[in-house]
């Protein structure tokens, strides 16, 4: 329970990740790229939302994810990221189908619709959805997971991804509080951002000092830079040495990064990619989001029925029998919400 | 390192009578016992042994990785625990007073009550702590918080009114995959009344099951809680005028067991409903028209309730007393209710 000293976490040095971990990072940044222009087409037509063309995914969540352990059976670690940050998704093994059915709300989609846009809960693959991180409950969240593999003494680890907005509210101070206080295995990482929530000018060295957390400071470029301070960080949280806040500084150009130009010329300056190996990379990432692309215009709505899914693991909570004509107490088994008559 | 055995977890073992106090700790000690996967959080729980001593000597035994002494926010801890239960283990947070739940609201009903819903997963987790009037503890201690509650799918809420019940409905809230927010009447943890003999065997009452208190077929008096004792009271009253009322005791408000209700007032034509929770959008309100819709056609009278006022709960005695209902208003409002 006694915090340790807080101090300076070792953060990533510049060395090329290797041609593999680069090829991976290019081509879910180039994934995601594609996805946004999917979605840009897609946006208003077959029954998607129009706001779904300003859809973005921050790639540097993409990089935050990949850095941590990644499995797809509840053994890996678990990761939110905020508003705008879907990126783990993709990350953690989610297809450019599975997301564009998430995002756009299909019935065929993992909640069935019940669950969509910006927010994914996937608890077996890892994702923490952000839909109910209202006044930092994910960092509270996370933390709660944290101090569960650390009890169990797991090779795991959580990360929060958040927007310095966070910092506004109380709930993320009483993550960090209860993080620090239980010396969970979690890793919180802030971005700067430039809008208003981002104009919180609190120095996070001495936030972290106060909740005797380790500290450090990365810019979004180099990515591997990135990259290797959420390892190093996971690292001591898995060794038992506690939580780290990352402060990811804005450094001017996300805009670069945003469309992967400074990390393709990275790839091919130092970690001996050729522009026909990047172009193989942007040509199978396109081809899969492309497909899931055309598939999605074929995929169903949710139905009514889809709303009547459990709310208590007990089961399906019972029918709304008011509406029934004439009204019955005793509903019937075979309840269709379709026969209603608000149904359309 | 094994521990010594607390007094107060082993009554059923010495073959003693437990109060609910008692009853409560005996439940959390042996599903710790069972299960590797129950761990504690809550303020003071620890090396204090909880404000109302519920855990005394469970720090010793556990260890401090089962038994998490917390900083002082609700919310925070109370996220930690939906963190955790995505994790799969199943803790029990402890709310030193239930009034001071209110942080933790958000986390409980955008987060946790929807997160099976939202594809999530399940969410075992168990929100415990003392509530209600009656100990002079003013506005701040003395709150009943389940209809801050009962409106949210995704959440069940128990209420005991007696030891045994108490054990066997804790030992099922924490063996639920469901999130269960448990209310404990601090006026029943060491009442001399209350104290009982438990059963020897590891029992569980299932959620969602009222129980008849008091058999009778004049009216029928639904309540919970340390109102369940209230009403006998006011039942045995009425039974020396020759009226015999039916207590049903709740015990777990949802999911209502608005079967037992009806099949009640469906015999006995008479309604009323007592609780000490505040009149407006009390849980009367929701059982009255529940009643309507499914048991119109039986009732002989209208629908009455008996609740405190609608007003914070006051510090002075005189006014706490006036604020919350007794036996009288009971009385009352039953003989009034049979000569309909």
């Amino acid at each position: 329970m006694t915090p340790g000293p807080a101090g300076h976490a070792p953060t990533g040095h510049h060395a090329p990740l290797g041609a593999q971990a680069t090829s991976d990072l290019l081509y879910l940044g180039f994934q995601a790229r594609f996805l946004e222009a999917g979605l840009r087409d897609l946006a208003g037509s077959e029954g998607l939302h129009p706001g779904l063309a300003d859809f973005r995914i921050d790639t540097r969540s993409i990089v935050l994810a990949r850095a941590m352990r990644c499995a797809t059976d509840g053994t890996g670690d678990l990761c939110h990221a905020g508003p705008l940050a879907p990126g783990p998704a993709l990350a953690f093994g989610a297809t450019p189908l599975e997301f564009l059915r998430h995002v756009a709300g299909k019935g065929t989609s993992p909640a069935s619709a019940r669950e969509g846009g910006l927010d994914w809960t996937d608890v077996r693959r890892g994702m923490i959805g952000s839909g109910a991180a209202r006044g930092g409950t994910a960092t509270q969240v996370l933390a709660g997971a944290a101090l569960a593999f650390g009890n169990r003494g797991e090779d795991r680890a959580a990360m929060v991804f958040e927007g310095r907005v966070a910092l506004q509210s109380g709930g993320w101070h009483e993550g960090m509080n209860l993080a620090g206080a239980v010396r969970a295995p979690l890793i919180v990482v802030v971005a700067a951002r430039r809008t208003a929530g981002g104009s919180v000018h609190a120095d996070l060295e001495a936030v972290a000092l106060s909740y005797g957390v380790a500290f450090a400071q990365v810019g979004a470029e180099p990515p591997e830079h990135l990259f290797r301070t959420v390892a190093a960080a996971r690292r001591r949280a898995v060794h038992g040495e506690g939580p780290t806040l990352i402060e990811l500084v804005h450094v001017g150009n996300e805009e670069r990064w945003a469309s992967h130009d400074a990390f393709a010329e990275r790839a091919t300056a130092e970690d001996g990619l050729s522009e026909p190996d990047l172009d193989a990379i942007r040509r199978a990432a396109a081809a899969g989001v492309e497909h899931a692309v055309d598939r999605l215009a074929k995929e169903p709505g949710p139905t009514a029925r889809d709303a009547l899914a459990p709310v208590c693991t007990d089961g399906p909570p019972p029918p709304p029998w008011t509406r029934r004509d004439p009204p019955a107490p005793d509903t019937p088994a075979s309840y269709d919400p379709a026969e209603q008559p608000h149904a359309e | 390192m094994p521990s010594e055995t607390p007094s107060h977890v082993a009554r059923t073992r010495s073959g003693e009578p437990a109060t609910l106090l008692e009853a409560i700790s005996e439940a959390l000690w042996e599903e710790m016992e069972r299960d590797e996967r129950v761990f504690l959080l809550g303020e003071d729980i620890g090396a204090y042994g909880g404000a109302f001593k519920v855990t005394r000597g469970f720090l010793e035994r556990f260890g401090p990785s089962r038994v998490i002494d917390t900083p002082i926010s609700e919310g925070g801890f109370t996220g930690a625990a939906a963190g955790a239960a995505h994790m799969g283990l199943r803790p029990v947070v402890e709310m030193q007073f239930m009034d001071f739940i209110s942080p933790a609201y958000d986390v409980l009903t955008n987060y946790i009550a929807t997160s099976l819903y939202r594809g999530a997963g399940p969410m075992p987790l168990v929100v415990r702590g003392p509530v209600g009037g009656g100990n002079r503890g003013g506005p701040f201690h003395s709150q009943n918080v389940e209809m801050a509650f009962f409106h949210t799918p995704g959440l069940k809420i128990v209420y005991p009114s007696n030891p045994r019940d108490a054990k066997g409905l804790l030992k099922s809230a924490i063996r639920d995959d469901n999130p269960v927010i448990f209310e404990e009447h601090k006026g029943l943890y060491r009442a001399p009344h209350c104290r009982e003999v438990l059963p020897a065997e590891d029992y569980a009452i299932p959620l969602g099951s009222a129980r008849t208190a008091l058999e009778g077929d004049d009216l029928t008096i639904v309540t919970y809680g340390l109102m369940v004792h209230r009403s006998l009271e006011a039942a045995a009253e009425l039974a020396r005028d020759g009226i015999r009322a039916e207590v049903i005791d709740l015990r777990t408000l949802l999911p209502l067991d608005e079967e037992a209700i009806a099949d009640s007032l469906k015999r006995t034509g008479k309604l009323l409903i007592v609780h000490e929770d505040t009149r407006t959008g009390g849980i009367a309100g929701e059982i009255a028209i529940r009643m309507n819709e499914q048991a119109f056609e039986w009732l002989d009278g209208p629908i009455l309730r008996v609740t405190a006022i609608d007003s914070p709960v006051p510090f002075s005695g005189e006014l706490e007393d006036y604020f919350l209902p007794g036996v009288r208003d009971v009385v009352i409002a039953a003989r009034y209710l049979v000569e309909y």
